[in-house]
């Protein structure tokens, strides 16, 4: 269907040179050099955290590189806002859409560059008849008056598009575009794509799933860490190949598990499904079922949206009560619809999302650890903070936190040691089951070595630890069985022995289109 | 707000702001009994102290259920209506139990007054409830709810008022007067709300600092989400803070009827809502949730009355007629000064573009009229133009400081 464009000597689209960009604490991108030809579809791929939608940020304006040197059609390029973008013809289709849901679609197609009519009224009429003549060119039957909020996600996405041509962008940037798409919508895109291309639009089309980027690439770039791996032809390569270079690297630190002694059984999931409605999926999580043994690492892997999460908090009481299928605890059926009945019940959980959902910015160090065992702090009824105090200080020794004492603010800490912080809050609460979804996301390299061997020494004792992680290198250093997640369902269960990083992969990217039908 | 030193061990008792507020309030006082011509803080010191701790005592009250709302991440509007119900609630119950001497000015007893005041705490705590409800069950914003029953809760007090009025007296009327002893006796020692504010402000402040609940106030407040993972009842926390929000202005709906010796529902407490949530954030609580405390509350309702008491004890006539405009200018001077560290920090500007060119007349023009009104209007102009020229320069230095 892409007959690849022939590579000319032609000045390329996009050339950026020796990019590098920091976070407080990370470097999302090292040195990366990216060059893109006129009228290719160039694919990215990497695994989470690779750095791929930061170099697309930054391309789009979004960030301002820290260094390095951006191109646009042969001319040097600063942008210090989307809107420079926007003029030298660069479009990004978020992944997270970004429309204004409660505003018609026309309104979001013309959104900061609405037009007039002479009498300086916004031309409603006129902006209304553009959309549906740039939505029809890209099979979209949604009236351009429907309110936003009430499309369908494949249509939304339909109208970022529109956006982008009404933009008369020359470079579109697609990020993940498939990942909320039925087959059927899918389809649609690849037709939008090849039409785009008819146009001599360039477009970077950032997906991990292979199948996709085998079908429509020119050419394909891999980031693993924040650095570029290689670029190669599309004919030059194999999916094989490429899920290689993308996951290949040497699995640094200590091999933990092994001599961990499996106890008795503490938790079983039994065809775990959770439904969601406004989804075309209609499923978070479908049959999902496995089991956790006392002392033993259970890691869940999958990509973003896989189900991760949500499995986690169906557990402990904290997603929406409407699941169906079992969850045994010690054998016995357990439907939690509060986490505080799981924390009663010896489940503590360590949330994804520390500063959104985990940590109490207004609290000190000792109020955070504390909250959820402030009844062992109270006499006569009321708090006795030389007891909270002496409470929290084992916590804060034995997860090693660093912190200049009881009193300090939380948000002065480290990430690392926040994380630290949340733990140990939980393991006062002397858990029987500790659920640890992307704990170490955030946290530098010293810090995670150190969660690791604290992990798997409250393993030692005799914990039951389900782990979720979006680095597969984690999964393998600290779990005894990997459960892998695509769109809601488990695709495979290895124990550690059978485990790669390439099986791994394989698995989780395995539901790809032909799976997302069947909404139950 | 969190300190920004991270090893900083909170002071004791009064926090940074707190003690800046305590000096506002000392050099407010001392400013009226040098300004005021009838120099009455040195002549007349205990009638100017029982005025001011009455007014202060009868907004503390409520604003100490307003603190509880805010900490807890929520707001409740509906305080001015609560009171007039609660007034309402008792007299009527008086009424239904004797019509005879609650119409004949006589005393009641002391069963009906009881029963009256008992009533109108027990509908704070089902006013306190239905917020709840409304707001955990129906998932309406706290905005939203509390919005409803402030304009609902008021007509619903008048109904109430007319109707018993109209079923065990001869004419249906809007008010209703109320004379017993009992109200008397606390209309006329000042010391007794002075008391109560005192006690309820040291339970308040042992159950926000010395209790779990207190802890689950603050961490439901400063972040819900991670409040529920943590398996803290949330709902129930609300339910607390609504209640106390609402049984705190039901007791004060028993002062203002003692106070004015009659329960009027159509004007009882009308906008006293504001003034307490103004007190709270005077005194440093953040409308987001999770901060704030009681001291600071305290001092933020004493600095709200006695910048009131001042103005009209300078200007003489009038003063209720500037009572919003002070309690308005008030929040905004006091929310400015503990964002001023940020905003210079941040370089962020005063007077930023065309809404900065048009803020400096508007401003000006504010100042202008205030003064000309309160003073002569030769003083008014001086003022308007100098605060004119004032704002044009800040503005000019804000401009050569960006291009340089």
């Amino acid at each position: 269907m892409s007959a690849p464009s022939a590579p000319g000597v032609e000045t390329a689209a996009i050339v950026m040179r020796g990019i590098t960009k920091r976070f407080p604490g990370v470097v999302a991108l090292e040195d990366v050099t990216l060059e893109v030809r006129r009228g290719e579809l160039h694919a990215i791929c990497g695994e989470n955290g690779a750095g791929k939608s930061t170099l697309m940020k930054i391309l789009s304006g979004v960030y301002l590189p820290d260094e390095g040197r951006l191109e646009i059609d042969g001319a040097a390029a600063h942008f210090s806002g989307t809107r420079d973008a926007e003029r030298a013809g660069i479009a990004i289709i978020h992944q997270e859409l970004a429309l204004v849901e409660d505003l018609p679609v026309a309104a979001n197609v013309f959104l900061g560059r609405e037009r007039r009519t002479r009498l300086g009224f916004v031309d409603d009429a006129g902006m209304q008849a553009e959309c549906r003549r740039l939505l029809e060119s890209l099979e979209c039957q949604v009236p351009p008056n429907a309110r936003t909020g009430s499309l369908r996600v494949g249509d939304q996405q339909l109208v970022e598009i529109a956006k982008a041509l009404s933009l008369d962008a020359r470079i579109v940037v697609m990020d993940e575009p498939t990942s909320a798409l039925t087959e059927a919508e899918s389809a649609r895109l690849e037709r939008t794509i090849a039409r785009l291309r008819q146009r001599g639009t360039t477009i970077l089309y950032i997906s991990h799933k292979m199948d996709e980027v085998f079908r429509l690439a020119d050419r394909i770039t891999v980031l693993r860490d924040g650095r570029h791996v290689r670029t190669v032809d599309r004919a030059a390569t194999n999916p094989r190949e490429v899920t290689g270079w993308m996951v290949g690297r040497d699995i640094a630190g200590h091999q933990f598990h092994g001599s961990r002694s499996r106890g008795p059984k503490l938790l079983e999931v039994r065809d775990l499904t959770l439904p969601w409605p406004e989804h075309p999926r209609g499923y978070r999580l479908a049959d999902v079922s496995l089991d956790l043994h006392a002392g033993e690492i259970l890691g869940v892997a999958g990509l973003m949206g896989a189900g991760r999460t949500e499995l986690l908090e169906t557990v402990f009481g904290a997603s929406e009560p409407t699941w169906s299928g079992q969850i045994l605890l010690d054998g016995r059926p357990v439907r939690f619809s509060h986490p505080a009945q799981a924390c009663a019940a010896g489940i503590a959980m360590v949330t994804e999302d520390r500063k959104r959902l985990g940590l109490f910015s207004d609290l000190d160090v000792a109020a955070n650890v504390s909250i959820c065992s402030l009844r062992d702090v109270v006499r006569g009824g009321l708090l006795n903070r030389p007891r909270e105090e002496a409470l929290v200080a084992a916590p804060i020794r034995d997860t090693g936190v660093k912190t200049p004492g009881p009193h300090a603010a939380i948000t002065g800490l480290s990430g690392g040691n926040q994380q630290k912080c949340i733990i140990g809050r939980w393991l006062l609460t002397r858990p029987r089951i500790l659920l640890l979804d992307d704990p170490t996301r955030g946290i530098d390299v010293g810090a995670k070595a150190e969660l690791y061997q604290l992990i798997d020494r409250l393993c030692r004792e005799g914990l039951g630890v389900i782990l979720t992680s979006s680095e597969l290198p984690e999964l393998l250093t600290l779990a005894d069985r990997i459960v892998v997640l695509a769109e809601g369902r488990v695709t495979a269960e290895f124990p550690r022995a059978e485990a790669t990083e390439q099986r791994i992969m394989e698995a989780a990217t395995a539901a790809g289109s032909d799976r997302v039908h069947a909404p139950t | 707000m969190p300190s920004p030193n991270a090893s900083a061990r909170p002071s004791f008792l009064l926090r940074q702001g707190e003690w800046a507020l305590l000096l506002a309030i000392l050099v407010a006082v001392v400013a009226t009994a040098l300004v005021d011509a009838n120099h009455s803080y040195w002549f007349r010191p205990l009638e100017s102290l029982r005025d001011i701790a009455r007014n202060t005592a009868l907004l503390g009250i409520f604003a100490l259920g307003a603190t509880v709302v805010i900490i807890a991440g929520g707001i409740d509007l509906s305080a001015g209506s609560m009171i007039a119900l609660s007034g309402t609630v008792c007299a009527t119950t008086m009424l239904a139990l004797a019509p005879a001497e609650m119409m004949g000015f006589k005393p009641v007893g002391p069963l009906a007054v009881a029963l009256g005041c008992g009533a109108s705490l027990l509908v704070g705590f089902l006013v306190g409830t239905l917020h709840t409800w409304l707001i955990t069950a129906i998932r309406l914003p706290p905005f939203i709810a509390t919005l409803a029953t402030l304009v609902g809760l008021r007509s619903f007090a008048r109904a109430i008022c007319e109707s018993t009025t109209a079923a065990f007296t001869p004419t249906k009327s809007a008010l209703i007067n109320v004379s017993d002893p009992f109200f008397k006796t606390i209309r006329d020692n000042v010391s007794i709300p002075v008391a109560v504010f005192a006690v309820l402000a040291l339970v308040t402040w042992v159950i926000l600092t010395r209790t779990v609940l207190g802890r689950h106030i603050h961490a439901l407040g400063g972040n819900e989400q991670a409040a529920r993972l943590a398996g803290i009842r949330t709902d129930n926390v609300k339910w607390f803070a609504y209640c106390f929000g609402a049984m705190t202005a039901a007791l004060a709906g028993l002062f203002y009827v003692a106070n004015e010796s009659v329960a009027a529902p159509v004007n009882q407490g009308r906008g006293h809502e504001l003034n307490a949530i103004a007190a709270a954030v005077v005194g440093g609580c953040s409308l987001s949730g999770g901060v704030g405390t009681v001291p600071g509350t305290v001092l933020g309702a004493i600095f709200l009355r006695v910048v009131i008491d001042a103005v009209s004890k300078i200007i003489k006539t009038g003063a209720d007629v500037y009572e919003g405009l002070i309690v308005g200018i008030v929040v905004v001077i006091a929310v400015t000064f503990s964002q001023l560290g940020q905003m210079a920090k941040g370089g962020r500007r005063l007077l930023p573009g065309a809404l900065g060119l048009c803020a400096i007349p508007t401003l000006a023009l504010l100042c202008g009229a205030i003064v000309s009104m309160t003073t002569t209007a030769r003083a008014g102009a001086a003022a308007g133009a100098a605060a004119f020229l004032m704002l044009a320069a800040v503005r000019a230095w804000e401009s050569r400081a960006r291009a340089a």
